[in-house]
Formats: C-alpha cells, structure tokens, sequence
C-alpha cells in the first residue's frame, strides 16, 4: 500500500470571503491492493493541532460522528469501513465534561475489492471540529484516493 | 558588616519576588492556553474582534421553542445576555447552566438571559430536548441567518453578548469562560447603563 501525503481542499460552506479552516486533512491519496479480493486499505487523516473531532462514537447522542461515506467507482466494492477508538478528551472548565475524540492522526480502515488497473474511491468524511474553548460547524472534507490494483 | 548584610538582604528578597512574580506569570499564561481558543487569531478576546463593543445591540424578532415571537426590544430597561450557542457544541453546553445559575442569582436585578440556538437545519422537538438536557429554562430561540449577520458572528461558538439596561453591548466574549468570568460580565451589564 503507498501512501502519498497530501492536502485535500475542503468544501467551504460559508460565504465565500470568509476565512477558511480547515481541521482535517487527508493524508493517503492512493493505495496499491491486490486486485479482485477483499483488501483492508487504512485511509490516514489528521486533525489540525490544538484541535479534535469527535470519534465515530462520541459518548453523547448530542455529538456529532465522524463518518466516513465512500462511494466506489465502477468495479470496485466497498465492503465496510472500521473506525478507531476515540481518545478521552476532558474540557478544560468547571468539572468539565468527558469527549470521545480523534486528536493528531487517526486511520480509518477500509475493506474493499478492487478491479485490475486504476481506479479511483471517492467519498466524504463528515465531521465536527473543537478546540478548548470554541466549537466550529460540521463539516466536510472530500476523500479522492487512487487506487491500483495489482 | 551591616552595610553587606542589608544590601544581600535586598537582592535575596528582590530574587525571591521575582520568582513569585514569575509563577504567578507563567500560571496566569497556563489558564489563558486553557481557556482561549486553539487559534488565537479567532478569538473574540481580541479587542479588535470585539465589534459591538459600545454600540446598540442589532435589534431582532426570533422564534421560540413554543412558536412564539420573542425580541430584543421586549427587554428594554432589562440587562440581557445573549449566548450563540447550538446542541453539538460541548463548551457552550458547559456554561449553559452557568447562566442559568446566574438569571436565578440576579432575578431582582432584572437579569434575562436568551440562548439563540445555531444549530442548520435542527427540528425544534430536538433543540427542545438538547436544552433540557442541559438543565435551561430560559428562552431558546430559534436560528435566523440575519441575526447571525447582524451580530457578526464568527464561524465558532460560543459568543456572548453582554446588554446593558440602555440596550448597548458592554461586553462580547468568544468561547467558554469560567463562571466567575461570566459572572464579571453579567455584573458589568447590570451596572451599565442606569435607567
């Protein structure tokens, strides 16, 4: 599997002047599998520093998931994703309160089929960023991988 | 002798106050890292992001959790907190009950507190829940995209406007702060603006 770094743009949902954050970027776009068999690909992520996310499965209902949609392209399979653990995260007030998050690099592991050459796996990871003291609006970062099929 | 002794004195006491200074220094920098949002350039701690300091609160009509209208001009001569907030967010739901605490405290001071919800696109029923969740009674209004505009609201949450009875913005935080901190604020708007 390779795993070039690079940056993906985000979707900015504001007006268009107003200034952009990102929290989290991709950092695999594109993976080597073994064409025609299932293949778990871990899809690496990573949240801006001083920041965190809620895990896939934040504590409070409230809470808004980290959720991976992927969408294959023709001839390819996705058979599940597998999200990992979420870090305690205590906010740093009064008692506080106790977060599942996703802080620094987090993988999410993708079981899929591919066909024979190159194709591509796109999707959405869904997302909703905080630091210590403030909390930004969900949001979401386009996932392009390539994906090459041996 | 003496003239050594006293001036050893001095310096060993003027060290020692500068330590103290120094701890007390680097404690009061640890709880700014705390409480001040990751990127400092955002937060609304910075006098120059303070922009209704001073100035009339942008009037508004809002929606409540009931259906009924509720606006800023129903409050004049009352001192009003105005806290943006929405159900995803953990530090607005951490000062929550704070002003709660605090519109029962300063009652007879004629004290009103209103949380404008800023959650996209959320049902009312699940708001409500989220609020009682929370332990709030007081209003909750319903999300308007020009009351947003109007009180040029950040892209983050928290953001608190402190009104004082006249109807002027006394203070404007972003982000969660401690207790005696909102409490501070609520005491300045009370104070202000004298009718």
């Amino acid at each position: 599997m390779t795993c070039a770094p690079s940056v993906a743009q985000e979707i900015q949902l504001g007006p268009a002047a107003a200034p952009h954050k990102a929290h989290v970027e991709l950092l695999s776009d594109a993976v080597e599998v073994k064409a025609g068999e299932p293949q778990v690909v871990e899809l690496r992520f990573r949240v801006q520093d001083g920041f965190h996310i809620n895990s896939h499965t934040p504590k409070d209902e409230l809470l808004i998931p980290t959720a991976l949609q992927l969408n294959a392209a023709s001839g390819m399979k996705v058979v599940d994703e597998q999200y990992p653990k979420g870090s305690t995260f205590r906010l740093p007030l009064g008692e506080g309160a106790t977060l599942d998050v996703y802080q620094g690099e987090f993988r999410v592991s993708v079981r899929l089929v591919a066909p024979k050459g190159s194709s591509t796996l796109t999707g959405l990871l869904k997302y909703q960023a905080c630091d210590n003291a403030v909390c930004y609006p969900p949001k979401t970062l386009p996932v392009t991988v390539a994906v090459t099929g041996d | 002798m003496l003239l050594v002794a006293g001036v050893t004195l001095i310096v060993v006491a003027g060290t020692h106050n500068l330590r103290q200074r120094q701890v007390v220094m680097q404690k009061a920098q640890q709880d700014q890292v705390q409480l001040t949002p990751a990127s400092s350039s955002d937060t609304g701690d910075d006098p120059e992001a303070k922009k209704l300091l001073g100035q009339a609160a942008p009037s508004f009509t809002l929606v409540d959790l009931n259906g009924k209208k509720v606006s800023l001009a129903d409050y004049k001569g009352h001192p009003v907190v105005l806290n943006f907030w929405a159900t995803y967010c953990g530090p607005c739901k951490l000062e929550m009950p704070w002003f709660q605490d605090l519109q029962n405290k300063y009652k007879d001071k004629g004290l009103v507190v209103l949380g404008l919800d800023q959650d996209d696109g959320m049902a009312v029923k699940e708001v409500a829940e989220a609020s009682k969740r929370v332990g709030v009674t007081y209003p909750i209004l319903m999300p308007d995209d020009k009351v947003s505009k109007s009180y040029q609201l950040s892209d983050y949450i928290p953001e608190t406007f402190y009104v004082d009875k006249s109807g002027k913005v006394v203070e404007q935080t972003i982000g969660a702060h401690s207790k005696n901190e909102l409490e501070a604020d609520v005491q300045k708007a009370i104070a202000s603006g004298g009718m």
